[in-house]
């Protein structure tokens, strides 16, 4: 009995397999069907994806997760010690209600607003100027980029005693009989201060952008242009221009984010004085988080931030979206 | 005589009583070596701490020495011993509670223990431990107003460390150039101050070559430390039993308004210099360009360091502030408090406190690397030969002794700042004292009410 149940068993088995070899005779031959191996294309995508997963698990991980967690922290009270408390829009409710918040707010814009066009037209400027064939115009390319392989700090520290009342730029400006200015320490100079330290900075970096645009440009252009008569200023306005406005956009765009996220220069350069004068968002972002522990607030006052500068964005691709087509 | 021979005999150690006595001892040791050896391992079991400082020239070094001292003195403790600039090392600690990292043990200003005791972060110290047999005994052993801060509900939750007032530093030679006695002629009210910082002022047009005076405007905690006494004295203060804001009653507005006289009707301050010079706020001072600070006690290194000159020919003179009453000005106190992570496990906490103990068993010796920083204990170091032959310490401990405390507020900091920014406000843009400080008191009230809410 012990033996007689595995031997059935394999007698089964052995005329089940002689039954599934017959039907298999019986059916036309086809080539074997390998499951496993993916078409090639297929293949190619998923190398694509493998060496694109690591970066991909990066920005999950380290940008767009603490993104949407500051969006979820916005609607919390959070000190950083106890647990975060649901408290729907009251972040938002007394961030409107805030005056500190609104001058800082307006202090942003204005920052955005006058750096960003300053840096476009300065950075333009500069490399039209380099671009004529006026000689060691490289060198003096070279100079200017220096601005920007300073450390941020140290460009704060010099710039504040540049400007410091007693300091290099009103000395300069006392024999043309300029009177003592307080560029840092009076509410009316202390912004436009700060933006021409951030032009100082960074339009020689833009300079190179539209120098690359600029080179880019064929000379027949200005030269059917010159034949049919257009001066330099039309040449400018008919030809560089509608041609640099890839660079300009980008430019723009660019800078604009760039000054929005600004926050070492008037931190280091004023502390947000006088007053309020020169406190933009990101300063008041890291005070409530850091200095007050209320994360929630301060990610609300960054979920402000960021949706200006989306809207801000997508008005700019808007614009330039419908002058390309057109 | 048998009695008094037995007597005698049985007094008598022969060498019989002796050999029986060292080897009853060494039965005795070899019998309790096991339990020893076993309270031993357990005293000694490896202990790794974290603990955080802030950056000083004199008292960072001080802590470190006797930090690497003890961990030499008990090599089963590791300390973890790192520091942050003064400014910085509140918002480290912060972030360490937040993201779970913070250390141990650190020293703690002492404006920020009202928020750290408010939210739990703070264990409670074991006095005795500490070397103290009460709690009463522990707390008078240390300035009130010091205690005040470090304690709650009967518990000590920090061991005061450095605790000293702001003296007026004056310069003496600046002094006897426009005819002054340095002696006699220091400001000793309000008035006083504006003309004497008048009288030492020179000005080559709108440039100032010499301040009388000046304030340090380039940080808050400063403007606090400078303007609390002011406010104080004109029978202000900073909240009322409410809690309300009321530094823009009438008190708190003449006591700015005292504040700005300096610039505004003595014309003895140029407050935009003021603003954008740093790092040092008693730079100036140091460096002759203004004749009076109010500053912490300035050690002898740190004015050797910016002009030597000074330190040999001891041309410097701290004195008590001015007041409205004659001669009864007071100064700003603040401290520094060891304290223990209430997150950390028992163990680090009594190792910590055993540390702490040891960092504060030799004041001479921390006297003699930090002076003319005093301290907060009253006991073991005042009347040492070391402190007594420091110069002007009288002055410097008298102006602990009868200083007042920064406010204690879990919205220092927001109160800190909007103070800030409405002196600056007041002296660099010409701004209405009474309504600035309507701004300010709107703002700190806001501050509180969020507070409450949670």
């Amino acid at each position: 009995m012990t033996s007689s149940g595995p031997v059935k068993e394999m007698a089964s088995v052995s005329s089940t397999n002689a039954e599934s070899a017959r039907d298999a005779a019986r059916r036309p031959h086809r080539p074997a069907r390998k499951a496993w191996r993916l078409h090639y294309s297929r293949r190619i995508q998923l190398w694509g994806v493998s060496f694109v997963l690591p970066t991909l698990l990066f920005f999950a991980v380290f940008k767009y997760g603490p993104m949407v967690w500051a969006v979820e922290l916005s609607f919390t009270s959070y000190d950083m010690v106890s647990s975060p408390r649901g408290i729907g829009l009251e972040n938002f409710e007394s961030l409107a209600a805030d005056p500190i918040f609104r001058q800082s707010l307006f202090n942003t814009i204005v920052y955005i607003a006058g750096s960003t066009a300053l840096i476009t037209l300065v950075g333009l400027a500069l490399a039209l100027a380099i671009s004529t064939a006026v000689p060691g115009a490289r060198y003096c390319m070279s100079a200017m980029f220096l601005t920007n392989l300073m450390p941020i700090l140290a460009v704060c520290l010099v710039w504040r005693f540049l400007l410091h009342p007693y300091g290099l730029v009103n000395q300069l400006l006392a024999p043309f009989g300029v009177d003592r200015v307080d560029w840092l320490t009076d509410s009316a100079t202390a912004m436009p201060a700060i933006i021409f330290v951030t032009v100082w900075r960074f339009a020689p970096y833009f300079m190179v952008v539209f120098l690359a645009g600029l080179l880019a440009i064929p000379d027949d252009y200005y030269e059917a242009a010159q034949l049919d008569g257009a001066n330099a200023g039309r040449r400018f306005w008919h030809v560089t221009l509608p041609l640099l406005a890839p660079m300009i956009f980008f430019v723009i765009v660019v800078s604009a984010l760039l000054s929005a996220r600004i926050f070492l220069m008037p931190y280091i350069i004023t502390g947000g004085g006088p007053g309020n004068a020169t406190r933009v968002l990101s300063m008041l972002i890291y005070e409530t988080g850091f200095s007050y522990m209320k994360m929630g607030r301060a990610a609300a006052i960054s979920v402000v931030l960021f949706t200006i500068m989306m809207v801000f964005t997508f008005l700019q691709m808007r614009i330039f979206m419908n002058r390309e087509q057109v | 005589m048998t009695n008094k021979s037995t007597s005698r005999n049985s007094r008598k150690v022969t060498r019989r009583t002796l050999v029986q006595g060292m080897g009853a001892a060494g039965l005795g040791a070899t019998m309790g070596a096991p339990f020893a050896g076993r309270a031993f391992g357990q005293a000694k079991a490896p202990v790794k701490l974290a603990f955080w400082t802030f950056e000083n020239p004199q008292q960072r070094p001080w802590i470190h020495k006797r930090v690497k001292l003890y961990m030499e003195q008990n090599p089963h403790v590791t300390v973890d011993f790192q520091w942050f600039p003064f400014g910085d090392l509140g918002k480290k600690i912060s972030v360490g509670f937040a993201t779970g990292t913070a250390p141990e043990g650190f020293v703690s200003q002492d404006w920020f223990m009202p928020t750290w005791m408010d939210k739990g972060l703070l264990a409670p110290l074991d006095v005795q431990r500490l070397g103290y047999p009460t709690y009463d005994a522990f707390t008078n052993d240390f300035a009130a107003a010091f205690v005040k801060g470090a304690t709650q509900d009967g518990k000590v939750y920090g061991y005061p460390l450095w605790f000293y007032g702001f003296c007026n530093y004056l310069n003496t030679k600046q002094f006897k150039e426009v005819g002054l006695d340095p002696d006699k002629d220091w400001p000793k009210d309000w008035n006083q101050f504006g003309e004497v910082a008048k009288k030492l002022t020179i000005r080559d047009g709108n440039k100032f070559t010499r301040q009388g005076f000046k304030f340090a405007m380039h940080a808050a905690q400063w403007t606090m430390i400078q303007f609390n006494p002011i406010l104080i004295t004109h029978g202000g203060q900073w909240f009322d039993a409410s809690g309300k804001c009321t530094i823009n009653n009438a008190a708190g507005v003449k006591a700015m308004t005292a504040r700005a006289s300096l610039a505004r009707q003595y014309g003895a301050e140029d407050p935009a210099d003021s603003i954008a010079t740093n790092p040092l706020p008693q730079m100036d001072w140091l460096k002759e360009r203004c004749s009076m600070f109010w500053c912490h006690p300035i050690p002898l290194g740190a004015i050797k360091s910016q002009n030597e000159k000074m330190l040999a020919e001891r041309y410097f003179k701290p004195v008590q502030y001015p007041g409205v009453e004659p001669g009864k000005g007071i100064s700003t106190t603040y401290g520094f408090n060891l304290v223990v992570n209430a997150r950390a496990p028992k163990d680090k906490q009594e190792a910590l406190q055993d540390l702490y103990k040891f960092i504060m068993s030799d004041l001479i010796d921390c006297w003699k690397d930090t002076a003319p920083f005093s301290l907060a204990r009253k006991s073991g170091w005042a009347d040492n030969p070391a402190v007594k032959e420091f110069p002007d310490v009288a002055e410097i401990i008298k102006a602990k002794d009868q200083g007042v405390f920064l406010p204690r507020s879990v919205v220092y900091t927001e109160l800190a700042d909007a103070v800030h920014r409405g002196v600056q406000k007041i002296m660099l843009t010409n701004a209405d004292i009474k309504t600035t400080l309507d701004e300010v008191a709107a703002e700190v009230d806001r501050a509180s009410a969020n507070y409450k809410k949670g």
